[in-house]
């Protein structure tokens, strides 16, 4: 029965894996299709909403049963604790992926200004600070989140600039305010997105250590 | 010793013949807590329960170094009078093991035995010890029925009342539910955590969500050896021994 357990257990960390791709996905076309205006790509993004819906519920459950059945303990107890927290940041991060999907129509009108005003560079920050919280969740390795926290901070600092930059340009131009406004819930959610990074480096280095920490 | 502690081994061996059993135990047991004691089967935890009140003097081949102490005194010096440890120090076995006698009489038996004639006296022995073991409402209407004739698991808080009746300080559980099933299980759980206000209880136990359940300091046991010693809720969640690690997540014994 452990063994069957412990085949299920790693099954589960593939499972969660799959939807951060798909939640990785969803946040890089997203940030394409804002790019690119391609409305193949807003297509795909508003799709896939439904998916990673399903996958979170799909190992909510799984992660349910393992607890009913076997009572796990320990690092097999910290891997589902963990579980169950990531895939609930995955979730907001493919969420966050489709509601910039959401206004990238309403931004079509007009060229980008001052090359997007940095939201792409924050974009990614965000993308590799998701990703190596993944590769420490999967294989254990406590050192792809090395460094999170200077990111977070640069990801902060970041939509700092872009706030006020879009302040400016709304001053000085109130016909921007439509679109300079978008821009600032853009990198609203992209630091959102870098938030969500840091609390599955925090799962991670809790399931593989025991230790909780904090990253700002 | 400390006050807070109760019973202390100290590089405690024994033997059952050529075969060491225990080696080099040292343990401190914390007075009014539930202590559980876990591990692979032959490991040594059942053998080191019987220590602590002197039931492997039973058993011939048995020969032990080191110490035991209760409130600071060694139940193995040569002074010590083994009955009346085992009065202070009780102890429930896996099956329920009444005697073929009234409920009344099972536990009027041990004060009797003691000295205590009076009726009155003994009959609030037996309702307070009852009580002390959740089973008074059950049979108070028919206390001088056969014990027998009680289920399984009021058979083991009958036997949890009987080691009460003679004001033990500490008692000793030897997997009191594995005979049992979950309803009796969980009635007898409810109890040992209740019973832990008044006196301290040892378990020993299988069941490892159990002992997560009702203890509050837990001993991993491998080989005869104490591997680990520690609040329950680190052994369980996050252990310091990766043998510990590896029996509680299932990957042995």
């Amino acid at each position: 029965m452990a063994e069957k357990f412990h085949a299920e257990l790693a099954s589960l960390k593939g499972d969660v894996l799959a939807m951060g791709c798909l939640a990785q996905g969803m946040l890089h076309r997203s940030m394409e299709a804002l790019r690119t205006q391609d409305a193949a790509l807003i297509e795909l993004v508003a799709r896939d909403k439904q998916r990673i819906a399903d996958q979170d519920h799909e190992i909510e459950q799984k992660c349910l049963r393992l607890i009913a059945l076997h009572q796990p303990m320990a690092k097999d107890l910290r891997t589902i604790a963990a579980s169950l927290k990531t895939i609930t940041y995955l979730y907001r991060i493919g969420r966050y992926g489709k509601d910039i999907a959401a206004v990238v129509p309403e931004l079509a009108d007009a060229p980008h200004a001052g090359g997007l005003i940095g939201i792409p560079q924050m974009a990614d920050i965000v993308e590799g600070m998701i990703a190596d919280a993944l590769v420490a969740f999967e294989r254990e390795d406590l050192t792809a989140i090395r460094g999170i926290e200077e990111r977070e901070e640069a990801v902060d600092a970041l939509r700092y600039s872009i706030l006020r930059e879009c302040l400016a340009c709304m001053t000085e131009n109130p016909e921007t305010i439509a679109r300079c406004t978008n821009y600032i819930m853009i990198a609203r959610y992209l630091e959102r997105c870098g938030d969500h990074a840091c609390k599955i480096a925090e799962k991670a280095h809790h399931m593989v250590t025991g230790e909780r920490i904090e990253i700002r | 010793m400390d006050n807070s502690t109760i019973l202390e081994t100290r590089d405690l061996n024994l033997w059952y013949g050529q075969k060491h059993a225990l080696i080099d135990i040292t343990v401190r047991i914390p007075k009014k807590t539930v202590t559980a004691l876990i591990g692979p089967s032959g490991c040594g935890k059942s053998t080191l329960l019987r220590c602590c009140n002197r039931m492997n003097d039973l058993i011939d081949s048995s020969r032990i170094t080191g110490n035991v102490l209760f409130n600071g005194e060694d139940i193995y010096d040569g002074h010590a009078d083994a009955y009346a440890v085992r009065e202070k120090i009780g102890m429930v076995f896996q099956k329920p093991n009444p005697f073929p006698k009234s409920i009344y009489e099972n536990v009027a038996y041990g004060p009797r035995i003691h000295g205590v004639r009076e009726k009155g006296a003994l009959d609030r022995i037996v309702e307070e010890s009852l009580k002390g073991a959740a089973l008074w409402d059950e049979v108070k209407d028919r206390l001088h029925e056969p014990a027998l004739a009680l289920s399984g698991g009021q058979q083991q808080r009958l036997c949890i009342a009987r080691s009460l009746a003679v004001e033990p300080e500490v008692i000793l559980m030897d997997e009191p539910c594995s005979a049992l099933d979950p309803i009796a299980t969980g009635k007898i759980e409810d109890l040992i955590i209740r019973l832990a206000r008044n006196y301290t209880v040892v378990i020993v136990t299988h069941n490892m969500q159990q002992a997560a359940r009702v203890s509050e300091y837990t001993g991993f046991m491998y080989m005869g050896e104490l591997i680990e010693f520690d609040e329950t809720s680190r052994i369980f969640e996050d252990p310091g021994e990766e043998l510990t690690e590896n029996y509680i997540t299932g990957r042995f014994g």
